[in-house]
C-alpha cells in the first residue's frame, strides 16, 4: 500500500472548553461537567485541573466531589456541545474533504498529499489547531502517522495543546513504551487478561505470537498483533449515508440476569431507534450482538415485515433473539448490542383495523424531542431504570457505545 | 379387508385427501390416512384436527375392513405404480396392509383405525346449497386476503354471513379488506354468521372438481364446524371462534377522486414498478391525473424508487373523475387483488393519501376491496 499521512484531531477536554469559552471565569479551575454534585451520576468530562486531582470521566459524581470538593460541577448542554462540534468538523472539511467525525469532538483526516498546500503537514496541523483556537477558542491535540491506530495514540498522548508527527517506520519504537492501556480498543477487561500473561507496554504486546494471541482474544487477537506492530490498513471513510446503525456496550462484569440485560437491550434499542428517526430513516432488518464470557460471538438477525424506526420494534425483536440465543446457550454475558441494517426512506403501511402503531410513533417523536433538547438521559423508560447507575449523562460516560457506519 | 380398485382412482383419491394430512402434529397417527371399505366402495381419510377430507372411490370389495398406513409412503408408492388393478388385503389380526399391482407387492405396516380421531358428523343445524362457479370465484377474490399470522386467530378465517338467498364473504389481514356477495341455490332459514379458516376455504377451492355444478354446505348448531359435501368428497373443519370485526364501517362511502383503468394495464404497471420497489418495502406511487379537456383522458402513473436499484415510472390512460391524487399502496396489495378479478376494467376511489383507496370491478357490483396505502415522503 503506498504511504498514507493520517491525522487524528482531538479536542481536548471538550464539554469543559465548551463551558469555559461561555463562561471565562472558569478558566484555570477545576471543572466537572457531569451534574449536581448532590445527585447520583458521573463525570461526563473533567477539566485539566480537575483531573490533577485524580478525576476522570465515568467517575460516580459523589467520588469526584470527595476527591476535589473545590470543583465546579455543571449540568452540561448538549445541545450546546452538539453546535460546537459542528463548527469543529467544518473547519476540518477546510482542510481536507477525507474527513472522518469519530463522535463530537474527534476526528480522523486523510492528508496524504497535502504537504504542498501548507509547506508540510506539520505546518498545515498547526494552521488547524490555530483556526480552531481562534474561531472557538478550543484546543485541539493532533497526532499525525501513516495510519489510524498510531495517529490515535500520538494525539492522545500529546495531550494537551500537543501535536506530535510520528514518521514512517518508526510506529513500532513510538507505540513500544507505552502502557497497553493506551491502544484503542483495549478495555478494562483485555488489560487484566493481558496483564495476566505478563505483558504490560505495547512493545510487549507486539511481541507476543500471534498465534497465541488469537488463542487468547479469538479473531480481536489478530488486531491487537496488528495495532501494537503500529500495522492499521483501515482507511478514513467519510460517513456518507449510513448502510446500518448500531449500538453496543460491553459490562463492567459478565451478565447473566436476564432483567439487566433486557434493560440494556431496551437502552440500546432507543439509542439505535432515535439515531434512525434523527436519519430519517426506517429498517428493516434488525441484528443482536452477543459475546459471551469465553468470548464466542454471535449475531442474529431477524428481517422484518415491514420498515420501523420504533424503539419498541427494534427492541421486541431484539430481545426475542437474545431469548433464543440464550436459551440455546447457558452462558454469562460480556458484550451485547443490537444494530439495525436494510435502511429505506420512511414509510408506513397504515393500518386499516386498529390504529394503535399510530400513538407509539407519536410517543417516540415525543421522546425524541425531550432528548434533543434536554440530553439522552433527560427521559428514560421503566425498563431501563435499572441502568441509572451507568446510565451516561450525555454521550460520554461509563457506558461505552460504539456506532458502526 | 379385502378390496381391489383402479390405480387412477388410488391415487387420486389420495392426493384429493393429501392435504389435510398433518404436516407437524403431536398426534402421530394424524401422519396416516385410513382405509376403510364402505359398501361398494373405498373410503380415504385424513384429518389435521382442524380439517378432514374423506373421499369415496369405486371398488370391489372382497372383505370389509380397516387400518390406517403412513399418508406418504402410500401416496408416493401408488403414484409410482403402473396403471393397473391395485389389490388392497389386511389378512385378519394383521396390522400389515398388503399392496399389489401388476408385479409390484408391499406390506405397509400400520395402525389400526380405532385410534385415528373419530371425524365429526355435521348433519343437522342450517343447510344450505351454492352453484360451485359462484364459490369459487367468492372464495378466489377474498382468500388472499386473510392475515397469515396468528396474532388475531378470528382474521386467518374468511367471515361468511349466510342471510336469506345471499352469503357475504369478508377477508381482513389489518391492512386491507375484501367482501364478495354471492346468491345461495337454497336459502337458510336463519342468518348465520360463521368464520371459516382460510386454509380451508383454500382447500375447498381446490376440491371442487369441473364436473360439479352445486355444494352442500352445512353449520353444525353450535357453530363449531362445517362440512362441504361434493359429489366423492366431504371436507368438514373446525370454525374459527370469536367475533369478526364489524367491517361495514370500513368501506369508505363517499371519494374525491374516482380512476376508471383496464385491469391487464393497470396490472402490468403495477408489477413492473413492484420490482423496483423490493427493497423499500414494496412501495408503488401512484398519481391519477384528470384529462383537461373532452378531447384528453386522464392518466394515472405508477412509480417506484430504490435508493440502491433505480426507479421506474409506468403510464396509463385512465378515465379520472375530481381531484388530481397522489396515493402510495404496498405493490403486492395491488397484484394479489388485480390478479383474481375476470372483470376488464376496475374503478379504484381514493379519498386522500393516508385514507382507504377502494377498488371495484366495473360491471358488476358484488366485490368492494379495500387497502389502506402506506405513508410516504412524496
Amino acid at each position: 500500500m503506498a504511504t498514507r499521512t493520517l491525522m487524528h484531531i482531538d479536542l481536548d477536554a471538550f464539554f469543559v472548553s465548551v463551558e469555559q469559552v461561555l463562561n471565562p471565569e472558569l478558566k484555570g479551575k477545576p471543572v466537572v461537567v457531569g451534574g449536581r454534585p448532590d445527585r447520583r451520576g458521573v463525570v461526563a468530562a473533567a477539566s485539566y485541573e480537575a483531573r490533577a486531582y485524580g478525576l476522570h470521566s465515568a467517575m460516580p459524581l459523589a467520588t469526584a466531589v470527595r476527591l476535589c470538593p473545590q470543583a465546579i460541577f455543571i449540568e452540561g448542554s448538549f445541545p450546546r456541545y452538539r453546535e460546537a462540534s459542528g463548527k469543529f468538523m467544518a473547519i476540518l472539511a477546510d482542510f481536507s474533504p477525507f474527513l472522518e467525525p469519530l463522535g463530537l469532538d474527534e476526528a480522523f483526516l486523510d492528508v496524504t498529499g497535502f504537504e504542498s498546500l501548507h509547506g508540510s503537514i506539520h505546518r498545515m496541523a498547526l494552521a488547524i489547531k490555530q483556526r480552531v483556537s481562534e474561531e472557538q477558542g478550543l484546543c485541539a491535540s493532533i497526532g499525525i502517522a501513516g495510519c489510524k491506530v498510531v495517529a490515535k495514540v500520538a494525539s492522545d498522548f500529546s495531550k494537551p495543546d500537543g501535536l506530535i508527527e510520528v514518521p514512517a517506520g518508526e510506529e513500532r519504537a513510538f507505540l513500544a513504551p507505552l502502557a497497553i492501556d493506551k491502544l484503542p480498543g483495549i478495555g478494562k477487561k483485555t488489560e487484566q487478561r493481558l496483564r495476566g500473561i505478563g505483558v504490560k507496554t505495547i512493545g510487549e504486546l507486539s511481541l507476543v505470537p500471534l498465534k497465541a494471541l488469537k488463542s487468547h482474544f479469538g479473531a480481536s487477537g489478530e488486531v491487537l498483533h496488528h495495532h501494537s506492530n503500529g500495522i492499521d490498513s483501515r482507511k478514513v471513510s467519510p460517513p456518507g449515508e449510513a448502510k446500518s446503525i448500531s449500538r453496543e456496550t460491553t459490562f463492567d462484569k459478565d451478565l447473566s440476569g436476564r432483567p439487566m440485560l433486557e434493560a440494556t437491550l431496551r437502552y440500546l434499542s432507543e439509542r439505535v431507534g432515535s439515531d434512525l428517526r434523527n436519519r430519517g430513516k426506517q429498517a428493516k432488518c434488525v441484528t443482536l450482538k452477543l459475546r459471551y464470557a469465553d468470548f464466542t460471538t454471535i449475531t442474529r438477525s431477524y428481517t422484518l415485515p415491514q420498515t420501523t424506526d420504533a424503539d419498541q420494534a427494534i427492541f421486541d425483536t431484539g430481545v426475542q433473539l437474545m431469548r433464543k440465543a440464550l436459551a440455546a446457550e447457558r452462558q454469562p454475558v460480556r458484550l451485547i448490542g443490537i444494530g439495525v441494517s436494510s435502511l429505506a426512506e420512511p414509510s408506513r403501511q397504515l393500518v386499516l383495523l386498529e390504529p394503535s402503531g399510530k400513538r407509539q410513533e407519536q410517543l417516540n417523536r415525543a421522546i425524541d424531542r425531550i432528548r434533543d433538547r434536554y440530553g439522552f438521559s433527560a427521559i428514560q423508560t421503566g425498563r431501563t431504570l435499572r441502568l441509572r447507575d451507568i446510565f451516561p449523562p450525555n454521550d460520554g460516560g461509563a457506558f461505552q457505545v460504539r456506532e458502526t457506519q | 379387508m379385502k378390496l381391489s380398485c383402479t390405480q387412477e382412482n388410488l391415487n387420486r383419491g389420495l392426493g384429493v385427501v393429501g392435504r389435510a394430512v398433518a404436516a407437524r402434529t403431536t398426534l402421530p397417527i394424524t401422519n396416516n390416512v385410513l382405509l376403510a371399505t364402505d359398501e361398494s366402495r373405498l373410503k380415504l381419510v385424513a384429518t389435521n384436527l382442524e380439517m378432514a377430507i374423506s373421499h369415496w372411490i369405486g371398488a370391489k370389495v372382497e372383505e370389509e375392513g380397516d387400518i390406517t398406513v403412513p399418508a406418504r409412503l402410500l401416496t408416493e408408492f401408488v403414484s409410482s405404480l403402473p396403471s393397473d388393478k391395485v389389490d388392497l388385503s389386511l389378512p385378519a389380526n394383521s396390522k400389515t396392509l398388503e399392496v399389489t399391482c401388476a408385479r409390484f407387492e408391499a406390506r405397509i405396516s400400520g395402525v389400526d383405525a380405532k385410534d385415528f380421531p373419530p371425524i365429526p358428523k355435521v348433519s343437522e343445524g342450517i343447510n344450505t346449497r351454492v352453484e360451485v362457479n359462484h364459490l369459487r370465484q367468492g372464495i378466489t377474490q377474498v382468500v388472499f386476503a386473510v392475515a397469515t399470522e396468528e396474532s388475531r386467530p378470528v382474521l386467518t378465517g374468511v367471515d361468511a354471513m349466510f342471510e336469506g338467498d345471499l352469503l357475504t364473504l369478508a377477508a381482513a389481514d389489518g391492512f386491507r379488506l375484501a367482501v364478495y356477495k354471492l346468491p345461495l341455490a337454497t336459502p337458510v332459514s336463519e342468518k348465520t354468521e360463521v368464520i371459516i379458516p382460510g386454509r380451508t376455504l383454500a382447500e375447498v377451492n381446490r376440491l371442487m372438481g369441473d364436473d360439479e355444478e352445486v355444494i352442500d354446505i352445512t353449520v353444525n348448531p353450535n357453530k363449531s364446524q362445517i362440512l362441504f359435501h361434493m359429489k366423492n368428497t366431504e371436507l368438514v373443519s373446525q370454525l374459527v371462534q370469536g367475533t369478526f370485526p364489524q367491517y361495514s364501517q370500513l368501506i369508505p362511502q363517499s371519494s374525491s377522486t374516482k380512476v376508471v383503468v383496464d385491469v391487464a394495464e393497470f396490472l402490468r404497471a403495477t408489477r413492473t414498478a413492484s420490482i423496483f420497489a423490493r427493497d423499500g418495502s414494496g412501495i408503488v406511487r401512484l398519481v391519477a391525473t384528470p384529462g383537461s379537456g373532452e378531447l384528453t383522458t386522464g392518466k394515472i402513473t405508477i412509480s417506484a424508487r430504490s435508493e440502491e436499484l433505480g426507479d421506474d415510472v409506468g403510464e396509463i390512460d385512465a378515465t379520472v373523475e375530481g381531484e388530481e391524487a397522489k396515493i402510495a399502496f404496498n405493490g403486492k396489495y395491488i397484484i394479489d387483488v388485480l390478479s383474481v378479478l375476470r372483470e376488464k376494467q376496475v374503478v379504484l376511489e381514493t379519498t386522500n393519501p393516508s385514507s382507504p383507496g377502494v377498488i371495484r370491478p366495473v360491471g358488476v357490483d358484488n366485490y368492494t376491496h379495500v387497502v389502506m396505502p402506506m405513508f410516504v415522503q412524496w
